[in-house]
């Protein structure tokens, strides 16, 4: 029999809802992106993304030809009305769930006198921000 | 299955109604290369094979990553950041929907994801960034380096997957060293295949949590999440049960990729359009997947796993060869 030992840690479910709860959010926002950039709203077509990266052609070369440089940001932002945006922001959200999973995950544990851990948890969710942010520069 | 988790089935119709739409209401051009008809058959097969790849992967108590970017990169001529790119998210999302059901289930132990997700999160990172200025750096000279590397890897992680199976299934260890027994990693869980719970403490929590920085950029740095290896590190060297330490491996992934995928994101590499397809299959076959692992043996699907990583390391070796060297090596 199944006894209360087996009870999941609330910092666990926390975090596991959150990231799951927000995902599944995400993945309808991506839908809605794709089939936007099918339906012709997007602001790169469809067809030049898919031919390209068929082509092999350089991540350089694919932007380069599509808006003239490499976007160096979060470039879906501005156009959040074009599918292929939308899209990419849809991965992007996610994506995010796990920043705030983890503080709140991290808050819980300090809650609970789990101070190490707490302050564990916070931290990974600081590197994830730092890796949004951009703060480590890759070029 | 599909109606124990309606989210699952509200999805799947969701997913099924845009491909349908996108299908009869297209207004895609075709091009040189592709037709229209190519372009949705690309999209939906992407969507199918990735939520296959979701359901082996997440029962293996890998990435998917591992299987998705060294197939691609051994027998495509896609670019690979693109195809890293896409690899974490192949490697992340079945981990992060998988999160929610192993942090229910208790099979994912929060301490140990915690303890080890600091590490990785910094080594991923770094990861990330490295294999952006190598391929800057050194263009077709970097991808060859990377596609050679990336097999031997292939063959560790093999060799990884054979050796993690039935004697480790629930470790014993003899002696719990003072670190770990401070930091207490240890936990309980109700194992269904043998119905009762298992109590297990992790040991050598410091060798461990270093080469958790290593794990980490390695997922960032290939795009694949190493699954297999924090699988492997955790049931062969930190002791855990094999299905606590897949389920906390696949917690573990989503957080280091998630802190990767930043860097590819921003840079360009993930290319929306083609990356979607690939993360809803990933999320619905993590969901099918994690289910599954709670009430079935994982040793069947190793098997088939190892095989897989076997050839496409093969091909990756000599791709990368190629590569290096400028040679062509007349094998398929």
């Amino acid at each position: 029999m199944k006894d209360d030992s087996l009870k999941p840690p609330l910092a666990g479910v926390i975090y596991g809802e959150i990231v799951y709860w927000g995902l599944l959010i995400s993945c309808v926002v991506v839908i809605v992106g794709s089939v936007l950039s099918f339906l012709g709203n997007s602001y790169v077509p469809v067809s030049y993304w898919l031919s390209t990266i068929w082509k092999g052609e350089s991540v350089a070369e694919i932007w380069k030809g599509a808006v003239g440089a490499l976007p160096n940001g979060h470039w879906y932002l501005d156009h959040l009305s074009k599918g292929d945006a939308l899209t990419a922001f849809g991965i992007s959200l996610g994506v995010f769930p796990v920043i705030p999973g983890l503080l709140l995950c991290g808050l819980t544990l300090l809650k609970e006198k789990e101070i190490l851990y707490g302050l564990l948890a916070i931290g990974c969710g600081i590197i994830v921000i730092i890796g949004l942010l951009g703060l480590v520069p890759a070029t | 299955m599909v109606t124990s988790v309606p989210e699952l089935s509200i999805l799947i119709l969701l997913i099924v109604g845009g491909y349908l739409v996108m299908g009869f209401a297209s207004k895609v051009q075709g091009t040189e290369i592709l037709s229209p008809t190519d372009i949705w058959l690309i999209i939906v097969g992407s969507f199918l094979i990735s939520t296959a790849i979701a359901i082996l992967a997440v029962i293996g108590g890998i990435g998917g990553g591992v299987i998705f970017t060294p197939i691609m990169l051994g027998f495509t001529s896609l670019d690979s950041l693109v195809i890293r790119a896409t690899g974490l998210v192949v490697a992340m999302f079945s981990g992060l929907i998988s999160t929610g059901p192993f942090m229910r289930s208790k099979l994912a132990n929060i301490k140990v994801v915690i303890y080890c997700g600091f590490p990785i999160t910094v080594g991923a990172i770094l990861g990330s960034v490295a294999a952006i200025r190598l391929h800057n750096a050194l263009g077709l000279v970097g991808d060859g380096i990377v596609r050679l590397s990336l097999g031997m890897l292939m063959i560790i992680i093999a060799y990884f997957l054979f050796t993690g199976g039935g004697k480790t299934e629930y470790p014993e260890p003899k002696h719990i060293d003072a670190f770990s027994a401070k930091m207490r990693l240890n936990g309980s869980y109700w194992e269904e295949s043998l119905g009762k719970v298992v109590n297990y403490h992790l040991v050598r929590a410091v060798p461990g949590g270093i080469m958790f920085i290593f794990l980490g950029f390695i997922a960032g740095f290939f795009g694949l999440g190493g699954g297999a290896f924090l699988t492997g590190t955790l049931n062969l060297v930190m002791m855990a049960p094999v299905k606590v330490a897949a389920a906390c491996s696949g917690v573990l992934l989503a957080i280091s990729n998630a802190t990767a995928i930043w860097t590819y994101i921003t840079y360009g590499a993930l290319i929306a359009v083609f990356a979607a397809p690939w993360m809803l299959g990933q999320v619905v076959g993590g969901i099918l997947g994690a289910h599954l692992l709670i009430s079935i043996r994982a040793s069947f699907v190793r098997k088939v796993l190892i095989a897989i990583l076997l050839i496409s390391c093969i091909k990756l070796v000599l791709r990368g060869i190629e590569e290096i060297f400028g040679i062509d090596i007349p094998i398929i």
